[in-house]
Order: C-alpha cells, then sequence, then structure tokens
C-alpha cells in the first residue's frame, strides 16, 4: 500500500526545520537521506554498534532505532552541530590532540555518545566511562585513546574550553 | 521497512481504543529498541503503528510505605538506572540496568516495552521477578494485574492479549532483613547473556523466611526455581545449603544449546551464578 | 636513535578535521544525482544446481530498472589469486550451480533500497540441492561431493600472471579430492633432523574463521558515461590498482577510463584488498543503465558474503635438543578453504614466511594444502597466517620448555635468528630487533616475579611474531610526486588508501623531515587513481616500507633540485647548503639564503620554465621481477622483517572457565616510528584485536550457513572489556625503509594471540587444541583435571 507521506517538525542542529517523510523511515535515515548529515553512519542492522549515535532532547540514542516520527517537536544534535564556527568542541579537539580515531566511522557516534555523558555526568570514574560507552563500538582502536581524550575532557575542562579551532 | 500508518497516541484511553480496533494488524510502539530491528528486517509488518511513547499517563515512579512502588510502564531503563528512589528501596534494579543494552538503548527504551518483548536473556526481568512484582494490563474492557512470575508464557510471548497494554510495574515494600543481587554471565562483559540469576532471601530472627530465585536464558521464559526456593525458607542460610540449593536450580533449569553454550554448561553457570547471588543478597539481608 | 624533527614526533593526524566534524566522505556517503541502489540476491543453499531463475515479477516491481543473472554475466571470473597454477574460479554471478550460502545468485537495481530489496524477494530461484561438504578433511576424502570441475579457462582469456608480464600461459586446473592449493617448502633435512633429536613433540591446532568486522560495510558506487566511456568508482579498499585491474579486465573497460576516487574507508585489515562480486555488480549495472549505482552490503552480507580469515588445522612438528637447541620442525597445514580459493594459496606460504624470520631453524619442512568446501570464501586479516602459525607454534614452545624444564624466555632467546641472518630464500634480516623485543617486553612486564609462581586462576605467558614489508604484487611500484607551489609549500601526490593507518600524515611527515618543512607545509592530494600516481596497496605490509617511501624518494627528487637552483642562485655547493622553514640556507652562514617561493620563480624564469617537481617510485623488492615461487617457497620474498614480543597476563575464574586479560604489553620492532600516537594506536588496536581472536571472536556455521552473521552473535571487544596495555617501542632501524622504518599494523596480533593462548595455559595448565579459548572449553579442562 502506497501511503501518505507525514509532516515533521523538528531542530536539528538548532535549526527548525519542517520535513514531508515517510512514516516508515528511522531517525537516522532522515538525518542522513533528507537533510545531508552523513556523520551518522550505520555499521549494523541489529541495533548493537552505535555508529549512529545522535542527542534527541539530550539523551544520547542509536538513531537507527528510533522512529523519524517520534522526533517530532524534539531537538536534535549531531556531529555536525558541534563545532561552532572555527572553534571545535572541546571533545573534538581532545580526540584529535590523542589521535584517538583511525579510520573515523565509529567517530561521530562516540562524540555525542561522549558528549552527552560528561554533559550528565561532569566528572566521570575511568571505570564508569569505559561501561557507559560500551554502547560504540570501535575495531580499529582499541578504544583506549578515545577514553583518554574524554577524560583529558572531563578533568581539564578549562584547558579545553580555552582553545580556539 | 514496509509500510504502516503511523499513529500518535496521546491518551491511554485513545491506545486502548485503538487496540480494540485494529487488533493483530496494529503493534504496539514505545521505544522501540526491539521492534525498530524487528521492522526494518522486515520480520514483521504490521499496518498500524500505534505509538504510546508519549502518554504522560504511563511515565511516572511513586513509592509509598504501604503500596511499594508504582511505575509507569514507559519509564525508560536509564531512568530506572539512575533513580535515587531506586537505589535506596531497591538497588538491585539500578545495579542491574548496568548491564543492560547499552547508555543509547536505555535512554529510549522502556521497561514496560522490554517486558512485553519477553526476551528470555532479558536481564530485568530476574530481578523484578524476585521482587515479587506485578504487571497491570488494560484494555478497553477493563484492566487486571498479573504477577510478573506467570506474565511471561514462552519465548517472546507474555500473557498481554491483542488488546492489552501494560501500563504499570508495581513492587511491594520489601520487608526489613531482605536483600537482592542479580548475577549474569556473558563472555564479554556486555555481551550476550547465556545465564543469569537473580535471588531474594528475607531474614527472620537469623532464618530464611523467605527465599525467591529466578532464572535467565535457562528456560524459554525468567523462570523461577521453585524447588531452590524451598531448599532455602525456613531455615539459616549457611555455604552448604546455598550450595544445594544451586544445584536444585540448575537441576530445575530447562537450557537449550546453542551456539554460545551448550545446556550443560549452562547448568553449570546456574550453579555458580545462584550460590553467588545467593550469598551476596545474604549479606544485604544482615545489613539491611 | 637519531632525533629528527618531525619524524618520530605525534604530529595531529592530518585527517583529524574531517573525521571529528563528520565531513569525512566514505564510499557508504557517496550520493550522486540520478543514483540507482542495486541489491544481490544470496544463495540460501550451501551446493545445488539453479535449475531455473524466474526474474519476471521482480522486472515488473515500479521502480525496478534491471535485474540480471549468471546469465548476463556468463563466463566473467574473478578471484585474488589468477595464475596459471591455480585461475581466478569465482563466477560473478553464479551460472550453473551455487557452491556456497552466500553466493551471489542475482542482482537489481532500482529507485530506492526498499524497492530493490522488495524486487529481491520476488525473484524466484529453483535449486536442486545436490550433497554438500562442510569439513576439509571429509572433503579431500574419495567419493566426497566434488565441488569444482575442472577449471578451464575461457578460451582468449588470460590469467592476470599473463596480463602483468610474467610470461606464462593460462592453463586448466583439476581440483582431484576438492583440493585447490598447495604448498611444499623444505630445507636441510628433516628426517636427519629429527633423529638427531633428543626430543620431538607433535601438535595440533584448530583455528577457525573470524571476521575483519569493519565498522564501514563493504560497498560500492560505480558511475559509467555512455558518450565517453568513463566509469567512475567510489570503493571501500585497501588499494585502488587491483581493484581497476580486475574491473578493467572482467568488463572490457580500457584501465584507463577507470578511476577511483578518494574515500575515507573505514577500517579494512585485509577484507577489502581483493575484487568483490559487488563492485564489478555495480559497475556492471552502472554501465547497462548508464546511471549511477550505489551497492552497499548489509552487515550480515559482510559476513557470508566478504570473506573471513584464513581457517587452518596446524600441525607442528618439533625436534629439540636437550639443551633446547631446536633441530627440526614439521608442519602440515590443512586450510578450510571455502568455495573458492581466496587468498589460501598465498597464505600457506606466507604462515612459512612469517614464521622464518624467528627463530633458527637448521632442518625444516612446511606442506599444507587447501581443501574447497561449501562455505564463505575466506582472505588476509592482519597477519595473514601469522597468527595460526603463532598460535601452534609458541604454544608448544611453551610445552617443549615444560617437559624438557627449561625457562620459556631463554628457550626462545636461545633459537632465535641474529641480525645479519641470510634466510633460506636468500631475505637478508638487515634490522631484526626481536631479542630487544623479548627482552623488554619481559622485563616490563615483571615477568621474573610472576611467572612459575604457583598462582592459581592467575597466568603470564609469551609469544613472538613476525611481518614482513611488501612484496612482489600488482602494480610492483608505488609512485608519487612532490610539487613545489608559489608559496613555497609543496604539495604532495600519494595514491595509498587511508582506512585508518594514518599514511594521510606519515607521508606527510617524511617529505617535510626531508624538505625542512613542517607537516602543515605539505598539501595533500590522495587516493585517486587519476591524480595520483600508481599506489602499491597496502595488504602485502608494504604500506610504509614501499608505498610511504615513494613520497620519500619523491621529496628527496625534489630537495636534490631545489639544492641545485639554490646553490646556482647562492653560488655555493649544493653540499654546503640545507633547508628550514621553506627556504634554503648557507649551512655555515644560516642568515644567508633563500626562500622556496623565490627559487621556484628563478628555475621558472632561467631554466626555461622549470616549475620544481620531484618524482619517486619505489618497487618490493628490487632485485627480483614480479615475484618468487610461493608453492616452493624459493626465492626471495622480502626486504625487511618487522617483529613483536608480546607479555600478557591474565586470571581465569575456575567455577566459569572465563578469561579475564588484565595487563598486555607489546614490544615492537618497527625499524621506527615515524608518528609516535599512530604507532601507539596500532599496537593497542592489535592487542584488543588480539584479544578477540584468543577469547571468543569465531565465526560458526551449521550446514554451511553463517549463523552469527551480526555483531550480537559475533561478539568483538568493547570498550569496557579491554585491558592495561603498555606499548614498548623496541625498534631496530631497518637501511631500506624510509628514515629506517617498517610496518607496524599487522605484525603485533599474532604475538598478542599467543601470548594470552600461553598466560592461559600458565593459569590453568588446561591444554586447549583450538581457538577461541571460550570459557566453556576451559571450564571442560578445568573440570577434567579435577577429575584425573
Amino acid at each position: 500500500m502506497e501511503l501518505a507521506k507525514k509532516w515533521i517538525k523538528v531542530t536539528v542542529n538548532g535549526e527548525p526545520r519542517e520535513l514531508l517523510i515517510k512514516p516508515n523511515i528511522t531517525l537516522l535515515d532522515l538525518l542522513r537521506d533528507y537533510l545531508g548529515l552523513t556523520g551518522a553512519k550505520m555499521a549494523c542492522i541489529s541495533n548493537s554498534c552505535g555508529a549512529c549515535t545522535v542527542i534527541l532532547d539530550g539523551m544520547a540514542v542509536k538513531s537507527c532505532s528510533v522512529l523519524a516520527m517520534q522526533a517530532e517537536g524534539s531537538e536534535v544534535l549531531t556531529v555536525e552541530g558541534l563545532a561552532e564556527g572555527d572553534k571545535l568542541h572541546p571533545l573534538q579537539q581532545a580526540f584529535i590532540d590523542h589521535a584517538a580515531f583511525q579510520c573515523g566511522f565509529c567517530t561521530p557516534g562516540k562524540l555525542m555518545s561522549a558528549k552527552a555523558l560528561l554533559d550528565e555526568n561532569p566528572q566521570p570514574t575511568e571505570e564508569e566511562l569505559r561501561r557507559d560507552m560500551e554502547g560504540n563500538l570501535c575495531r580499529c582502536t582499541g578504544y583506549k585513546k578515545y577514553i583518554e581524550a574524554i577524560m583529558d575532557v572531563a578533568q581539564h575542562p578549562v584547558k579545553y574550553s580555552a582553545k580556539e579551532g | 521497512m514496509r509500510e504502516f500508518e503511523y499513529l500518535r497516541m496521546n491518551t491511554l484511553q485513545e491506545a486502548c481504543s485503538l487496540l480494540s480496533e485494529y487488533k493483530e494488524e496494529a503493534k504496539v510502539l514505545a521505544g522501540g529498541q526491539s521492534l525498530l530491528t524487528l521492522l526494518k528486517l522486515n520480520m514483521i509488518s504490521p499496518s498500524y503503528l500505534i505509538d504510546i511513547k508519549f502518554i504522560p499517563e504511563l511515565n511516572y515512579m511513586d513509592f509509598d510505605e504501604k503500596e511499594g512502588l508504582k511505575m509507569g510502564a514507559l519509564t525508560t531503563h536509564r531512568t530506572v538506572e539512575k533513580s535515587p528512589l531506586l537505589k535506596e528501596k531497591f538497588p538491585v534494579l539500578p545495579e542491574t540496568e548496568l548491564v543492560v543494552a547499552s547508555v543509547q538503548t536505555r535512554n529510549w527504551g522502556t521497561i514496560g516495552g522490554t517486558l512485553v518483548h519477553a526476551d528470555p536473556i532479558g536481564d530485568i526481568a530476574p530481578p523484578l521477578i524476585v521482587l515479587d512484582s506485578r504487571a497491570k494490563l488494560i484494555s478497553a474492557d477493563g484492566e487486571r494485574t498479573v504477577p510478573l512470575a506467570e506474565f511471561f508464557v514462552d519465548f517472546f510471548m507474555t500473557v498481554v492479549e491483542e488488546n492489552e497494554l501494560l501500563c504499570e510495574i508495581q513492587i511491594p515494600a520489601l520487608p526489613a532483613h531482605t536483600g537482592v543481587d542479580y548475577q549474569k554471565f556473558s563472555t564479554i562483559e556486555a555481551g550476550i547473556k547465556i545465564a543469569g540469576a537473580a535471588v531474594m532471601v528475607s531474614l527472620d530472627d537469623g532464618l530464611c523466611k523467605d527465599a525467591k530465585i529466578a532464572l535467565s536464558a535457562v528456560a524459554p521464559v525468567p523462570m523461577r526455581a521453585l524447588e531452590a526456593e524451598e531448599i532455602l525458607k525456613g531455615k539459616p542460610l549457611d555455604d552448604k545449603l546455598i550450595e544445594q540449593a544451586a544445584q536444585a536450580a540448575a537441576a530445575e533449569a530447562d537450557p537449550v544449546t546453542d551456539m554460545h553454550a551448550t545446556d550443560e554448561y549452562r547448568r553449570e553457570l546456574v550453579k555458580v551464578l545462584v550460590k553467588r547471588a545467593a550469598k551476596m543478597a545474604l549479606e544485604r539481608a544482615k545489613a539491611a | 636513535m637519531a632525533e629528527y624533527r618531525v619524524v618520530g614526533k605525534g604530529i595531529p593526524r592530518k585527517d583529524g578535521i574531517e573525521k571529528v566534524t563528520g565531513e569525512a566522505k566514505y564510499t557508504f556517503d557517496v550520493t550522486l544525482p540520478g543514483m540507482l541502489y542495486a541489491k544481490i540476491l544470496r544463495s540460501v543453499q550451501a551446493h545445488a544446481r539453479i535449475l531455473n531463475i524466474d526474474t519476471s515479477e521482480a522486472e515488473k516491481l515500479p521502480g525496478v530498472r534491471a535485474v540480471i543473472t549468471g546469465k548476463d554475466t556468463q563466463g566473467m571470473r574473478f578471484g585474488f589469486v589468477d595464475t596459471p597454477r591455480y585461475p581466478a574460479e569465482q563466477p560473478l554471478i553464479a551460472e550453473e550451480k551455487v557452491r556456497f550460502i552466500g553466493e551471489s545468485v542475482a542482482a537489481v537495481a532500482a529507485v530506492d533500497e526498499d524497492t530493490a530489496n522488495k524486487a529481491l524477494d520476488l525473484i524466484e530461484v529453483e535449486y536442486e540441492p545436490i550433497p554438500a561438504t562442510f569439513d576439509p578433511e571429509e572433503a579431500m576424502k574419495e567419493g566426497a561431493p566434488q565441488i569444482h570441475g575442472e577449471q578451464v579457462p575461457a578460451p582468449g582469456r588470460k590469467c592476470a600472471w599473463q596480463d602483468w608480464g610474467v610470461a606464462r600461459a593460462a592453463r586448466s586446473y583439476n581440483p582431484v579430492n576438492n583440493i585447490g592449493a598447495a604448498v611444499n617448502i623444505s630445507y636441510g633435512d628433516s628426517e636427519k633432523g629429527f633423529s638427531e633429536a633428543d626430543y620431538i613433540r607433535d601438535d595440533t591446532w584448530v583455528i577457525p574463521r573470524t571476521n575483519h568486522a569493519c565498522m564501514e560495510p563493504h560497498g560500492a558506487v560505480a558511475s559509467y558515461h555512455p558518450l565517453t566511456g568513463h566509469l567512475d568508482l567510489w570503493l571501500s579498499h585497501m588499494g585502488y590498482e587491483l581493484k581497476r585491474y580486475w574491473i578493467s579486465k572482467t568488463l572490457g573497460i580500457p584501465i584507463s577510463k577507470l578511476r577511483v576516487h578518494k574515500t575515507f574507508i573505514g577500517g579494512a585489515f585485509g577484507g577489502k584488498a581483493q575484487v568483490f562480486d559487488h563492485e564489478i555488480i555495480a559497475a556492471f549495472l552502472s554501465r547497462k543503465l548508464g546511471k549511477p549505482v550505489k551497492l552497499i552490503l548489509p552487515r550480515d552480507e559482510v559476513f557470508t558474503s566478504t570473506n573471513n580469515s584464513i581457517a587452518l588445522k596446524v600441525n607442528v612438528r618439533k625436534g629439540v635438543k636437550k639443551d633446547g637447541t631446536i633441530v627440526a620442525q614439521h608442519v602440515k597445514l590443512i586450510s578450510d578453504m571455502g568455495a573458492y580459493r581466496g587468498s589460501v594459496p598465498v597464505c600457506l606460504f606466507l604462515c612459512h614466511s612469517m614464521r622464518d624470520s624467528i627463530y633458527n631453524i637448521p632442518n625444516l619442512t612446511h606442506e599444507g594444502v587447501g581443501a574447497y568446501t561449501n562455505k564463505s570464501t575466506t582472505m588476509a586479516k592482519r597477519g595473514h597466517g601469522s597468527q595460526q602459525m603463532t598460535t601452534a607454534i609458541e604454544s608448544q614452545m611453551d610445552w617443549i620448555a615444560e617437559d624438557l624444564g627449561l625457562d620459556p624466555v631463554e628457550f626462545r632467546l636461545k633459537n632465535l635468528r641474529k641480525k645479519g641472518d641470510v634466510l633460506a630464500n636468500r631475505d637478508t634480516l638487515n634490522s631484526y630487533g626481536l631479542p630487544d623485543c623479548v627482552k623488554k617486553a619481559v622485563e616490563a612486564s615483571n615477568w621474573k616475579e610472576k611467572r612459575g609462581k604457583p598462582d592459581p586462576g592467575h597466568g603470564i605467558g609469551l609469544a613472538v611474531s613476525s611481518m614482513f614489508n611488501g612484496s612482489g604484487y600488482w602494480p610492483f611500484t608505488a609512485g608519487s610526486i612532490v610539487r613545489m607551489n608559489h608559496d613555497g609549500t609543496v604539495t604532495l601526490y600519494m595514491g595509498q588508501a587511508e582506512f585508518g593507518q594514518g599514511p594521510t600524515t606519515t607521508t606527510c611527515q617524511l617529505v617535510a623531515e626531508e624538505l625542512g618543512l613542517e607537516v602543515e607545509d605539505v598539501n595533500l592530494i590522495d587516493g585517486d587513481s587519476e591524480l595520483c600516481q600508481f599506489d602499491y596497496n597496502n595488504f602485502l605490509s608494504g604500506g610504509m616500507f614501499v608505498s610511504c617511501k615513494a613520497c620519500l624518494v619523491a621529496a628527496q627528487d625534489l630537495r636534490q633540485q631545489v639544492l641545485k637552483v639554490a646553490a646556482e642562485m647562492l653560488e655555493e655547493d649544493a653540499e654546503d647548503l640545507d633547508m628550514l622553514e621553506r627556504r634554503v640556507y648557507i649551512k655555515e652562514d644560516p642568515e644567508e639564503g633563500v626562500a622556496f617561493d623565490e627559487i621556484l620563480r628563478y628555475s621558472i624564469q632561467k631554466h626555461g620554465g622549470d616549475p620544481l617537481i620531484g618524482k619517486g617510485f619505489c618497487k618490493p623488492v628490487p632485485e627480483i621481477e614480479f615475484y618468487p615461487s610461493l608453492s616452493k617457497g624459493s626465492g626471495r620474498w622480502t626486504d625487511a622483517y618487522s617483529f613483536t614480543a608480546a607479555v600478557a597476563e591474565v586470571s581465569v575464574d575456575a567455577e566459569t572457565g572465563r578469561t579475564k586479560v588484565e595487563h598486555i604489553w607489546v614490544g615492537d620492532d618497527c625499524g621506527r616510528e615515524i608518528n609516535s600516537l599512530i604507532c601507539e594506536g596500532q599496537l593497542q588496536s592489535q592487542a584488543v584485536m588480539g584479544m578477540g581472536d584468543a577469547l571468543f571472536e569465531d565465526v560458526m556455521f551449521s550446514e554451511g550457513r553463517t549463523i552469527n552473521a551480526n555483531f550480537v552473535d559475533y561478539e568483538i571487544p568493547r570498550a569496557f572489556d579491554i585491558p592495561e596495555i603498555t606499548i614498548i617501542d623496541a625498534s631496530d632501524p631497518d637501511p631500506n625503509g624510509p628514515f629506517g622504518a617498517k610496518e607496524i599494523g599487522e605484525c603485533a596480533r599474532a604475538a598478542v594471540i599467543g601470548s594470552i593462548v600461553n598466560a592461559v595455559y600458565d593459569a590453568t595448565k588446561v591444554k586447549v587444541d583450538s581457538l577461541p579459548l571460550h570459557p566453556e572449553k576451559i571450564f571442560r579442562g578445568l573440570q577434567e583435571k579435577a577429575k584425573a
């Protein structure tokens, strides 16, 4: 059956958007296919990898497993919305300083998970952080440098807020 | 995903009425952390998707010393994980949530959704069962309450009828000197669960007044190990008795052999997990 | 070791901004106007004749633009190996029969993915199942179902070796008893060697397939332009030359009209080296329709239909003297190849080559066969045979040491080769940091304190591994250009694929070091087959030693040109000049000099327009033509070997058999670290990946069907599992490496796996003979020990 499209109002990276979408698409499809925001990726089909992580109303979610229609009236933050002008977000800067990423495919998801975590708990222990990053798979790095980079931002907020892009 | 008509609900009444109308043609969407995968793989193709995620009446958590805890089915796993109330009254629940899926899944996925999905390897059901939880179901025809121990029928099947919604989980207040623990086993820390055991012990005057043992991943449903419970009840708990109960629980379990483990190994794990959970529950009961 | 200005430092990665902002584009992200989406229908039968395929309903579905089957691609063959001995035998799309679950049976191009998927459901395939075989030893028995008939090249078809100029004619191959690959290497006299041994031990290991599990799924975007005959490609790959060669060959498109565009690649680990059916199919459909076609594999097809690591049964027989001197070794390999050869013929040889540089074994026999089975194919994974061999050999080393009362560290050190040794194939060990790797890893881990102490449930283990650095393979060269710019910066053209290993940064460091520049002054054009020169590839571990080196050679060429002009301008001899900060200066009088932009201007004006372009190239193993004989292992193979010694500390829960890796120490000889942060990352990566291989990674089958083709049931390490990891640089610079550098991406994984295997044995004394060390296996072993 050919079903009608539906309008959805959603704020993405601070910009209010109004889109006509098919109801049977995920938030990830909406971001990548309708808005061209290809930072969030898909590395699995079983809700396991976290490469699609974005922040929905302040919460890290796997956008491949959220129906797009459920984002109606919500605020979505993607990796493309992290930097401000020529200034990188502290986590982005820390990832570069620590060479935390390698192939980079999981990096946007990691950034969004880490941002949501630090926004909620600015001073995690390393154990808390490693457990909370469970939902973001990585094959290239072995995770160590990612964790060090995020802990660096958590432990030295002043150092990172002073950096220019 | 196949096409469906998407309907967002604002009230419980609306949802119940539509469920009565569409019945098996509809699927209920809460957090969708299990449902979306099934939809994307075309394992299910409902004509209607009834979205209850945003019904305010289903998202609450109240505690009363007499009535115990009542939480709406839309309470997210993350809310349970972080709740100061639960950390105080039922600490086993926030602890267990740390090993449920991932933060992202817990942020959007709901307790109600997980229970209705009825995955036999689910982590949150066994602790809820040993806490003597009840599930309140509602439909256009009325409401009923079912003990959670009787809620699960088979893998991925519950007592919830086509026109019913799980709306609330009720947990009675714990008596004094009660301790609960949940132990799970997976090859890697956040890996697929091979076996799990929750144990509740309640002490009175040095004796075990009440004991409940619930196992996951070793039967088509999260199951109570009733004979093992009987071994513990009414007696002073020591290592030897706990071992005995653990052996009995292993014998009661009904595990399968699959790609992750043999049934024999799962039984061995039940022995270990029940023992460890019982010892921890006992320690907590003494401290409480 | 010499200190350099830029080389050796932890320079921030040049691809950093793109990757942290989401700007980085992968094939997964490519979208073109008018693009169609393709999907492949996969076989659900392990071994069956195809009686009929009815595509009529699929073709009628609105939005479907094309449906193709083996009838449309009849005769097209591809493979990783295509030699006179082993012709490429995999049909692009199955023709008269299917040989594994996951093989291509048909393909669809449609206006969107949903329509393409719906169309797949409408294709009706009539199969006639025939007996299948899933075990290599069963497959080799008389009477087993024969998976291949005689492999006869199509009339007029040349094999790759012929195309590449190795003048040998294509011929047919008849896989008797399903044997599709064989190797037999020996030197010395094994029989004599064993007769002189005081002690002989014989052990066998079975190593299963594991998956690369790259985060970016395999895929391709192909865009054919009917009016010009050009084909534009975006691929998830490890080196575009092999892809271009195969796509050009199978589709008959001139190679010069085939452009692979730069994309970032989301991980590779050897699993993206060969050309894939989905890549050629995307190009075929694009040409057929004159429209761009995107074909990205869903994760389950990455497991079933690309490739997994080589599955091997490894039998090692070793003869030693009482004092621990190794006198003989005989290795027998049986590879469970899957339905097509994959890279097994190469791997059977590499298993020998990657161990031969480690221990001095005077009498050695290495034989192996690959047997076809009705399962998915296998290919290189980060070490390509090294981890299978290292597990078997290094565990046996510990058992021999235990049997003879020898210290496992001394036993190894005693038998290590020496720097300058010439191997039986005449490779010379011009650099050999292995003894240092061992000593440093042993010291850092406090081995002496911990090993041999009765500490139930705790163990510590050691293992060593080696990796070669590039060998003769298409295109047999890497080329590079470094061009002077108007503003005194330079632009470097390098074709190497960036899949995380960092050449987009390290090559710029090499060039910057050579030309006295900062890394920011080196602009990079990379990964594009039309803009860049020949790219060597990364899947023979020649990324640094060959590919990156070409960039250094180009920079050296430019340096000479610049100095020559500057010498003329300054009226000095070139050897009295040096360069720094975009300027050439007189060594004795640094204030005197000329800026790069002035030199460029001068050169253009006074030398007939010469714009100062440096050219460089590098050939792996320059002294040989093409390649040696892999089946006999004779002939020079590589110019350098890297080495690793790993130590792992584990605790094992006796009640469940579960192993927790507490700490891994990696002592690595990579010649010289070009970028300290990137090098650390490579070794940490291999430590964690190796832990996965040792403890739980396993591609599982049931009657030929992959049953864990997803990230729920195929578990890979997550953030909470990682142990403490200590990286120790024990590098020995190689005279032929760029600033002495050798590879660092592949060697360590095998040593880590071996060290964990040995640590678990140390903790439990349970002898296991297969990977992974699943808790249940250890638990059973402990139970049996308790009974005994």
